[in-house]
């Protein structure tokens, strides 16, 4: 079921406060995150944003195209090394 | 078009596409290119396809652009749908001296690995040592002392690309390079 529009987007409030700061004070430090389900919402343009994703914090530079997305979606859990046994394939 | 090698190492080539399907009945492939500039490609002599991790010289007979990212090549020796059915999914390789050299801050990624990076603000970062292209949006690895540095691959991070000292010059946010020392 989708979310509520009466609710707008989900940011988790510290998140959003720390975008805030450094809108204000014009400062592009990175911001550290675990919220890995906030939303990314216009205001984030332009941030780096350091998203956990279990085991390290990945940078997320944000741009306009990333808007709507969440921030989990830029930082993987689990890394692709290829599928079991591939190697050897067709050397029987 | 340079003369194609006969023997070929992985390390020597780079990645052109995949095999994806067959087109009409005379055996006939469309490679999906992976690359930013097809056109590049269209008049090829040969390239390399992997069959089961060896790479084999396929030479062409006709090849052209299909749709934007597509490559409908005619090989030589592949002239029946069951020659080509052999071939879909395999990789297509090229070696790397067919690549057009890039110049200023454009880089290939394979070109810049154990380039060192160094930071505006913060100094030496450490060694470039991959590239990680997984994610929406690729990053450096950085290796300094055992540690591992992850950096957005961004235009407006990268202020020089200096390929006489192997040197990328970065402008990286403040806390980036302090969130994994």
């Amino acid at each position: 079921m989708a979310r509520s529009l009466k609710k707008g987007p989900y940011v988790h409030y510290k998140l959003e406060k720390k975008v805030a700061v450094n809108i204000e004070t014009s400062k592009k430090t990175v911001i550290k995150t675990w919220s890995r389900a906030s939303m990314i919402t216009p205001d984030f343009v332009g941030q780096t944003i350091a998203v956990h994703n279990g085991r390290q914090f990945v940078p997320v530079y944000v741009t306009e195209n990333m808007v709507g997305h969440k921030l989990g979606e830029f930082s993987p859990t689990r890394s692709f090394r290829g599928h079991a046994g591939a190697k050897n394939k067709g050397k029987k | 078009m340079k003369n194609i090698r006969f023997s070929m190492k992985k390390e020597d080539c780079f990645y052109l596409g995949k095999i994806v399907r067959k087109y009409s009945f005379n055996g006939e492939l469309l490679i999906k290119l992976d690359t930013d500039e097809p056109e590049l490609y269209e008049n090829l002599d040969a390239m390399f396809v992997d069959v089961r991790g060896t790479f084999i010289p396929f030479f062409i007979e006709h090849s052209q652009l299909h749709k934007s990212d597509l490559l409908r090549v005619l090989f030589e020796d592949v002239t029946n749908e069951a020659d080509a059915d052999a071939l879909i999914k395999s990789e297509v390789y090229l070696p790397l001296e067919f690549l057009p050299k890039l110049e200023g801050n454009k880089f290939y990624f394979h070109e810049v690995i154990g380039f060192t990076m160094e930071d505006k603000n913060y100094g030496k970062v450490g060694i470039i040592k991959s590239i990680n292209d997984t994610t929406a949006q690729a990053l450096f690895e950085v290796e300094n002392d055992g540690k591992e540095i992850l950096i957005p691959m961004n235009d407006q991070f990268i202020v020089k690309v200096d390929r006489k000292t192997k040197t990328i010059i970065v402008d990286t946010p403040e806390g980036l390079i302090d969130l994994y020392l």
